[in-house]
């Protein structure tokens, strides 16, 4: 199994959630994320003093898959999330060595 | 001696009453529109909204004092004395002129069509009184606009709009133009501010196009509490929109304002219900229960001291049973589902401002007199006037309702043609009446330097500091020179970063 991680601009993730539901992942999880990367941040202006940002508001996306499957769900998020500018994010893959499902006590591929 | 420190023409009660209304007006846009629309935004919008409304506020003061007010309540353009087509045109408009110098400022009021009663307050009463009225409009179609109208055009559309449009407006129904002349009634605004305001809106919001589609599926309001609080203001804020418009603290100004809140009372509770019985869900809703307040508000501003109360209860649930009707159906056919009216302001103010100046011509109440030391409340007095409304169901027959109807038909024309063409003029000299597509997507940051909720864990102060008290900012830790984007070949240029710089003295911005 692998751990697909995910960083995505945050407009993007309905585009991404639905180009995995389409491959049949089964769920996922998300959470606000701030970070940066070749991405320039923002500077903002409050009462004439100014404050740089280089933290730009993130998706982190994680999603448990069967081995078999990784690859087209990287791919499937590379698509869905490109614009080709800037600041689009990474994806990475890890190996998962276990999974269980709280509810039944399920393990491995059963607890996808 | 007794010294009294004011004319022998003021009475200090109606000066009062009509500083104290005005005031309350004015709250009724800062905080209430600004905070209600702030709050009905996105995240990334609110600043952005609450900036036009506070901007569109000041712009107005300005117009109104130089030029505006003359030509809402001033002279008519054309001299009296004229009928037919051609009366229509002499009193189209007042002539503008400024009212900032003393005299402008501190002799009486007077309209100079004639009032039935003089006015008992100096010009800067009814000029501020009448401003918050103007004020509030452009702030009201605002709702249909945000979220993608450029701040430039904003900055624009507002004087243009007050100088060609509310103008025109208001001196044919309020300051003796020719609807007044014909009977057509509108006691606090119903046809001048709110019908107006949601034709300018839809038609504004038609010109310059949709919000972000991306926008349109995430527009979620970014805090209930903020809107609940700019509506409770909007609510008792209306005691002085429609308690200020008889221009005497008598008691007229209170019927109008007990009327106001019966509409309004009844007008909420009927949106809350009709979600209940007939929505989906099937559940009450606090931003229903706004949007039916809003309704009520509304409906009863054209006829607030001219109907009884029962008229009041009748007029609040008929208007926000249609406007509810309006807002789930009608909005999904032609024109209405084809433009992106961002938060419903041609059924909330448009809609409900014309049902109301109709209801007028059935629940008008000649018993209700505004003025008076004569009519049927006033016998024992000398004849000083008396101004009352006589609709359908209490023996006026039709004549008040065609009345109503025949202006109403010119604001709504009037308002979208001068409206449009308004537009295409701002369009020209502030190059587009958007925002670019890439500026949308971020929202406040983009246009403003600012967010509404700032994030300070992340925000670090460069440059130099402008107030005493602080010492200069402590170098960036060092990961912050590293990997943002820099323009090719160019080196690390930035000064503002960068932990391999010694501190720099003051003056790095």
């Amino acid at each position: 199994m692998k751990l697909v991680v995910a960083v995505l601009k945050p407009f993007k993730l309905d585009e991404v959630k639905e180009a995995l539901k389409t491959l049949g992942v089964q769920g996922m999880t998300v959470t606000e994320a701030q970070g940066f990367g070749r991405q320039r941040g923002h500077t903002e202006v409050y009462r004439g003093a100014e404050y740089e940002v280089d933290f730009v508001p993130k998706i982190r996306m994680e999603v448990v898959v069967d081995d078999a499957q990784a690859d087209e769900v990287v791919d499937a998020v590379v698509r869905a999330a490109a614009t080709g500018k800037i600041g689009d994010g990474k994806v990475w893959v890890v190996p998962v060595d276990q999974v269980v499902r709280v509810r039944t006590g399920e393990r491995g591929r059963d607890a996808l | 001696m007794h010294v009294i420190p004011y004319p022998t023409w003021l009475n200090p009660g109606d000066n009062t009453w009509q500083l104290v209304t005005a005031t309350l007006v004015g709250l009724m846009s800062l905080p209430g529109i600004a905070v209600l629309y702030g709050g009905l935004v996105q995240k990334k919008w609110a600043v952005n909204t609450m900036l036009m409304a506070f901007s569109g506020f000041a712009i107005v003061l300005i117009v109104w004092v130089l030029w505006g007010f003359n030509q809402g309540f001033g002279n008519p353009i054309g001299g009296g004395g004229h009928t037919g087509i051609s009366g229509f045109f002499h009193n189209l408009w007042g002539k503008p002129s400024p009212i900032a110098n003393h005299a402008g400022e501190q002799n009486q009021a007077y309209l100079p069509e004639g009032t039935l009663v003089p006015f008992h307050f100096p010009t800067a009463s009814f000029a501020y009184f009448q401003v918050v009225f103007a004020a509030i409009t452009p702030l009201l179609f605002l709702g249909s606009v945000l979220s993608r109208m450029k701040f430039k055009a904003w900055l624009l559309f507002v004087p243009l709009w007050i100088t060609f449009v509310y103008t025109v407006n208001a001196f044919l129904l309020w300051g003796g133009g020719w609807w007044a002349h014909k009977g057509a009634v509108d006691y606090s605004g119903g046809y001048v501010i709110h019908l107006a305001a949601g034709v300018t809106g839809f038609v504004a919001a038609w010109v310059i196009g949709p919000r972000l589609q991306r926008d349109r599926q995430h527009a979620l309001p970014n805090s209930l509490p903020m809107i609940m609080v700019g509506a409770g203001v909007l609510w008792l804020g209306w005691n002085g929109f429609n308690g200020g418009d008889p221009f005497y603290a008598g008691v007229d100004a209170a019927s109008a304002v007990l009327n106001t809140n019966l509409a309004t009372a009844a007008a909420a509770l009927t949106w809350v219900l009709m979600d209940m019985w007939f929505l989906k869900q099937r559940k009450p809703t606090l931003l229903g229960g706004v949007n039916g307040m809003i309704v009520g508000l509304v409906c009863i501003t054209p006829g607030a001291g001219w109907v009884n109360g029962y008229g009041a209860l009748l007029e609040g649930v008929i208007a926000s049973a249609i406007v509810w009707v309006a807002w789930n159906h009608l909005s999904k056919v032609r024109p209405f589902n084809r433009v992106d009216d961002a938060l419903g302001v041609v059924y909330t103010h448009g809609i409900a401002g014309l049902v109301g100046g109709l209801l007028v011509g059935f629940f008008g109440d000649p018993k209700m007199v505004e003025y008076g030391c004569s009519g049927a409340n006033y016998t024992a007095v000398g004849k000083c006037g008396g101004f009352s409304v006589s609709g359908l169901f209490y023996g006026g027959g039709w004549h008040q309702f065609d009345w109503q109807l025949v202006a109403a038909l010119w604001v709504i024309g009037f308002t979208a043609v001068a409206s449009f063409v308004v537009l295409q003029v701002v369009r020209v000299i502030t190059r587009g009446l958007r925002e670019p597509d890439e500026v949308l997507e971020v929202g406040d940051l983009a246009i403003h330097d600012e967010e509404a909720y700032p994030e300070d864990r992340f925000a670090e102060r460069v440059g130099a500091f402008a107030m005493a008290g602080i010492a200069v900012g402590e170098p960036s830790p060092p990961l912050a020179s590293e990997g943002r984007q820099v323009p090719a070949g160019s080196a690390e240029s930035s000064a503002r970063s960068s932990a391999s710089q010694a501190p720099e003295p003051t003056g790095g911005r």
